[in-house]
């Protein structure tokens, strides 16, 4: 068991109006004006994952996939139940978000991939693979505010996909890049998802969730709709819609 | 982690401590063991004529001290070249005590002299201090200054000097170097064994808790350290790359920074402001130098959880790291700017010495303080973004609080405690004193400074800690 969720229900305090200064707030609550709703984004969720295993998870916008995939990163803490994850799990949320633009694409590899959680050693043996995948060439000695928003994407890209982590966390299927890196950077994703990593795979395309799948679990609202092997779960999301 | 590892890193620290404890001992001298104090002279009214051969002078004083180290006297030569030898005894309850001669041509017209001195005078509350000149005659003798009721009105009567026995209408000018036992001179070993014997049962515990797989704290502070050590030097290293980047002088800045505000600031305060500050200069560069670290670390530490906003909601690190980054680069930046303060240390001929080695205490202390009011301003920005403005100005209270450029003696009395609530104050007073003094501070003043480095550290964690949850909610 690579993955235990425990009974994970998350809530969110939301105010009308983010309350932001100091002033606002004491104007606010000598108005009595502070008023919560609570919001409920994951209730009561249980599962397990078994390594190797691929699971999908589907729902609508809004039905908690998000907010699932980071309490098992470790990001949101759960409001209560727990969850035990026994393994490093690399996020592949957003690309680039840890990039330095002033730092040349040699410093930002080593920056973002230490952010990654990747090790000092494990870098510098996959530096000359990262490189080459980005097909940036010369341009890695150059800072990255320079470069046009395709290439900045392709390395971000290399640095994320280079891992072999125990849990990988996938939302969306990235493909970036023109037509011929898109399709590299597809084929790489799908070489890591069938490689024996445990992944957790949100997608809205149902073909891809039938293709690469073990096991599907259906969120609505925040409840857990369904969990099940793909065809029985995906067949019955198709009739709901 | 395995258990040889930290068997390794617990036997490390043993013997790191050992070598500190010795070296301190040795480094620290004399102020370790003695607290040093000196009594107040009374104002000079009148000389008791020339001191003669066939005169004994005596001045009974009182004391409350366990030694005595010397003792000083405000001479008068009448303006010519006098010969012969000073006598002076210490005399208790009919015996003396201790006894000394000095050189009379060895004395300058109107002025103080030292003369060493020693003694055990524990337990004694009155010692008498007997005078004589064998050798002098009339025209070749100096004389002594005394104070009156006039110009001390509340000299005590029972405490006038006699001459061979006759009673003056005064008091004898003297000044009386006396000094302490302090405990932490007399127990040091012990002190020393007994936390080295700590430290060993505390690894023992540490090492048997491992071996039976259970965690303890310092074992996951090892590796937390072990794990985000890589992360913390990319972090620091982009810090420091990027603060110079695109400037012309680069990192040179790190060093004339400091150099021009302690010009700037020493023109004002010199020629505006006439200071008779001891070594202005050093004394200056050390505040400044200081205290840019502690805003710049703190203004840095305080944006940088919201500044790393779009981390912290996609990738899981402890959240502690990105407030640690931003003190660490600073304090490379705080040990660049100490090459320039040692140039000055130098140039203006401040002797090294041994007690330059007991400056890494007050760094790590400021160090930990800039942690701790950075990790409090981090988490209060997350809440209330109003921090950095109010941070902007409270600083600048600080930097006034702060005795950075004015003597600490132009602060009144009354407000005292209050700059002694500054951490700030301790860990300065503690560096110009090793630097400037050249001697190891009073062991309250160690005491002090650790005080006020564990408080606002312990306060900084003890919020980072509740509130660090709720920091992707409201980033």
């Amino acid at each position: 068991m690579i993955i235990e969720v425990d009974k994970v229900t998350m809530c969110y305090k939301m105010t009308f109006d983010r309350v932001q200064s100091l002033k606002e707030y004491l104007v606010q609550l000598l108005k009595g004006k502070i008023k919560y709703e609570e919001f409920r984004a994951l209730n009561n969720i249980s599962f397990c994952v078994n390594k190797g295993e691929v699971l999908g998870i589907i729902g609508h916008n809004g039905a908690g996939k998000s907010t699932l995939l980071k309490v098992i990163s470790g990001i949101l803490k759960p409001t209560s139940g727990s969850v035990k994850v026994n393994g490093v799990v690399v996020p592949m949320l957003e690309l680039g978000s840890g990039f330095d633009f002033d730092l040349t694409g040699r410093e930002n590899i080593f920056l973002n991939g230490a952010i990654l959680g990747y090790s000092e050693q494990f870098l510098n043996e996959k530096y000359d693979e990262i490189v080459e995948f980005s097909e940036l060439g010369s341009f890695i000695d150059v800072p990255l505010r320079n470069y046009s928003s395709g290439m900045v994407m392709r390395l971000a890209f290399s640095i994320a996909t280079v891992v072999e982590p125990d849990i990988l966390i996938v939302d969306e299927i990235l493909a970036v890049g023109d037509a011929d890196f898109q399709a590299k950077s597809k084929a790489r994703m799908m070489e890591l998802m069938s490689g024996g990593t445990t992944v957790l795979f949100v997608s809205h395309s149902l073909p891809q969730i039938r293709e690469m799948c073990d096991r599907v679990l259906w969120l609505d609202h925040g409840e857990m709709k369904m969990i099940g092997d793909t065809e029985t779960v995906c067949n019955e999301y198709e009739i709901k819609e | 982690m395995s258990n040889s590892k930290l068997i390794k890193i617990c036997a490390l620290a043993i013997a790191l401590y050992v070598i500190v404890a010795v070296s301190f001992y040795f480094i620290s001298g004399d102020q370790l063991r003695y607290s040093f104090n000196e009594s107040a002279m009374v104002n000079a009214s009148n000389v008791v004529g020339e001191i003669l051969s066939s005169q004994v002078l005596e001045q009974p004083v009182k004391v409350n001290a366990d030694e005595i180290t010397g003792l000083g006297i405000y001479a008068a030569t009448y303006a010519r070249e006098n010969s012969g030898l000073l006598n002076v005894e210490l005399v208790s309850d009919g015996i003396v005590i201790a006894e000394s001669k000095v050189e009379i041509s060895g004395m300058l017209d109107n002025s103080e002299f030292y003369l060493p001195i020693n003694a055990s005078i524990s337990g004694k509350d009155k010692i008498i201090v007997r005078i004589t000149a064998p050798e002098s005659e009339p025209g070749n003798a100096i004389t002594l200054y005394y104070g009156n009721k006039i110009t001390n009105p509340d000299l005590d009567e029972s405490n006038f000097a006699l001459i061979n026995g006759e009673e003056l209408d005064g008091e004898l000018c003297l000044r009386l170097y006396t000094r302490n036992f302090l405990f932490t001179g007399k127990y040091y070993w012990l002190i020393v064994a007994v936390v080295f014997l700590a430290l060993i049962g505390c690894g023992a515990y540490i090492v048997k808790c491992n071996a039976a797989g259970k965690a303890t704290a310092v074992v996951n502070l090892i590796a937390a350290f072990y794990k985000y050590k890589y992360l913390i030097k990319q972090l620091v290293n982009r810090d420091f790359k990027t603060k110079y980047k695109r400037s012309v002088l680069g990192v040179l800045w790190s060093f004339l920074n400091p150099l021009l505000t302690m010009s700037v600031q020493y023109v004002i305060f010199s020629t505006l402001f006439k200071t008779d500050i001891p070594n202005f200069v050093v004394y200056l560069l050390i505040g400044v130098v200081c205290f840019n670290f502690f805003s710049e670390a703190t203004t840095m530490a305080l944006s940088s959880i919201i500044g790393n906003a779009a981390l912290i909601t996609k990738v899981y690190v402890p959240k502690y790291i990105y407030p640690l980054t931003r003190v660490m680069s600073s304090a490379i930046n705080f040990l660049l700017a100490l090459i320039p303060l040692f140039t000055v240390v130098i140039i203006t001929q401040t002797p090294f010495r041994a007690s330059f080695l007991l400056l890494p205490l007050p760094i790590i202390c400021l160090f930990l303080v800039c942690l701790g009011i950075g990790l409090l301003l981090s988490s209060s920005m997350v809440f209330f973004r109003d921090t950095q403005f109010l941070w902007g100005v409270l600083s600048m209270l600080w930097m006034y609080a702060t005795p950075i450029f004015y003597p600490e003696t132009i602060i009144p009395a009354s407000i005292m405690p209050l700059f002694k609530c500054n951490p700030l104050y301790h860990i300065i007073r503690f560096m110009r004193i090793a630097i400037i003094q050249g001697v190891s501070p009073e062991p309250k003043a160690y005491g002090l400074m650790l005080l006020s480095t564990v408080i606002p550290l312990f306060i900084g964690l003890f919020v980072f800690k509740k509130t660090q949850d709720k920091f992707v909610l409201n980033i």
